[in-house]
């Protein structure tokens, strides 16, 4: 029997995402967990699973195509030969004799997770709330309980404010960063920790750094980046995340850092951060925080962070908790120093790193590299 | 755009003291041949907004390896680099 492959939620806020691309072929095998494509919204771009192994029978959408959250994307067969069932409508909602009976509040369930009726298995002849939860617990989806044992977040309903106002469309950017507070919301399991630390040693490492290499830029932060970069090399559940109840441990460090550019908040990422040299990495994450500030960031510098940098020494903060970028497990916060000593923190995502590896990497990250 | 060293030195400092000021500083003194990032008066995310405005402004891409002292140290140097990259100098 052939088996479906839904288009994943990636945050609260996007009833559609984008198909970015297919990683495999019609008639291809494919192993259950194997990535088989991406989808992306504004900010975020997700991997997309085969929940279980079998053969791609076909595509129903296409790369670059934006469809509904929860439609099918791609058909698995037990054999190559298969043929791919008869897809209805993207309709949320039902007429009575169409379907199963289904409740008000499994109604409203499947709004809020933009699914249709069809893709859920009735119980007893009636679409319910348990039959809704169920469908997402086995798609690792968000649901408003978790009768599987799966980490999920419940989703309120929002109510309209009571006192006048205006409703303002968001800017791209803004919609990233709602994008990104929200699955830090609703998926990881946020925790915090800081040590402080002698801010001497890296402010003469980077001094003499900056030196000898020429630089117009202060390189301190590039360099704390680089040395979190191979950190993380180093110890790879922290460079992570938490899917289908697994560790999912990156195979590159693509290193996200954040930057203020006017309004507007950016996460730029080096990709494949870890193939660099320090002077390499400094140049490249130079390239693309210029790029940020300039708001030319590239579509590829915008997304897919792994492990994430964010400093708030320029406005002369101590103490900063950053929210975790999708699907990452470790965001180091650094911030002002006073009296020659410094504050190193990070946000982590307790599914996957507890405290005491979080303070091992702070203070490893706490001095630089030793030539 | 008139492109004299005068007016382009001028213009990048408007763009100094304005940035500066976003962290509460106050760039107005600053002088021809100071050495921008020794003064401490813009910090590395001011330094990138002013580079990233200098390179649109003037329409010189600059490579990652012309960032550097020599070039764009200075109000002086940076306005003799615009001029250098168009010929001018």
């Amino acid at each position: 029997m052939a088996t479906p492959i839904h288009v994943p939620r990636i945050n609260n806020n996007d009833d559609e995402v984008k198909i970015l691309a297919f990683d495999v072929a019609i008639g291809a095998k494919v192993m259950a967990e194997q990535i088989v494509g991406q989808v992306e919204t504004d900010k975020a771009v997700l991997d997309v699973t085969a929940p279980v192994a079998g053969y791609v029978l076909g595509f129903v959408g296409q790369p670059e195509e934006v469809v509904k959250v929860g439609s099918v994307m791609l058909w698995l067969g037990e054999t190559a030969e298969e043929t791919i069932p008869e897809t209805r409508p993207a309709v949320v909602g039902v007429t009575g004799s169409q379907t199963s009976q289904i409740t008000a509040k499994a109604k409203i369930m499947l709004a809020q997770n933009g699914l249709q009726v069809e893709q859920i298995p009735a119980i007893d002849g009636r679409i319910t709330v348990e039959a809704v939860e169920r469908y997402l617990s086995r798609q690792g989806l968000a649901g408003t309980k978790n009768s599987a044992g799966f980490a999920t977040a419940s989703i309120p309903t929002e109510t309209q404010p009571e006192v006048a106002g205006s409703p303002v469309d968001l800017t791209r950017e803004e919609k990233g960063m709602a994008a990104t507070v929200a699955w830090h919301r609703d998926f990881a399991v946020p925790g915090y920790i800081e040590i402080d630390y002698d801010l001497t040693l890296w402010a003469e490492y980077a001094k003499r750094f900056q030196e000898e290499k020429g630089l117009l830029m202060p390189p301190l932060l590039p360099l704390m980046a680089s040395r979190l970069v191979d950190i993380a090399g180093e110890v790879p559940r922290l460079n992570a995340t938490f899917i289908g109840n697994k560790r999912y441990e990156y195979d590159p460090v693509n290193l996200g850092f954040t930057i203020q550019a006017g309004e507007s908040l950016y996460l730029a990422v080096v990709r494949n951060a870890h193939q660099l040299d320090q002077l390499g990495f400094v140049n490249s994450l130079g390239d693309v925080l210029r790029r940020a500030a300039g708001h030319n960031l590239r579509e590829s510098e915008a997304s897919g962070a792994t492990i994430g940098f964010s400093s708030m020494e320029r406005w002369k903060v101590t103490r900063h908790i950053p929210i975790l970028p999708p699907h990452t497990a470790l965001m180091v916060a650094h911030a002002a120093g006073q009296g020659g000593r410094g504050v190193l923190g990070a946000s982590y995502d307790h599914r996957v790193l507890n405290g005491g590896q979080v303070v091992a990497a702070l203070k490893k990250l706490a001095q630089p590299k030793k030539d | 755009m008139s492109l004299n060293k005068e007016t382009i030195e001028a213009e990048i400092k408007a763009k100094i003291v304005e940035i500066a000021a976003q962290t509460g500083d106050d760039a107005s003194e600053l002088a021809m041949d100071d050495i921008i990032p020794a003064t401490g008066l813009i910090d590395s995310t001011g330094l990138l907004e002013l580079i990233a405005w200098y390179e649109k402004t003037y329409e010189i891409p600059l490579a990652q390896e012309e960032i550097n002292v020599d070039n764009l140290g200075s109000l002086t140097r940076m306005a003799e680099f615009v001029l250098r990259k168009k010929g001018m100098l």
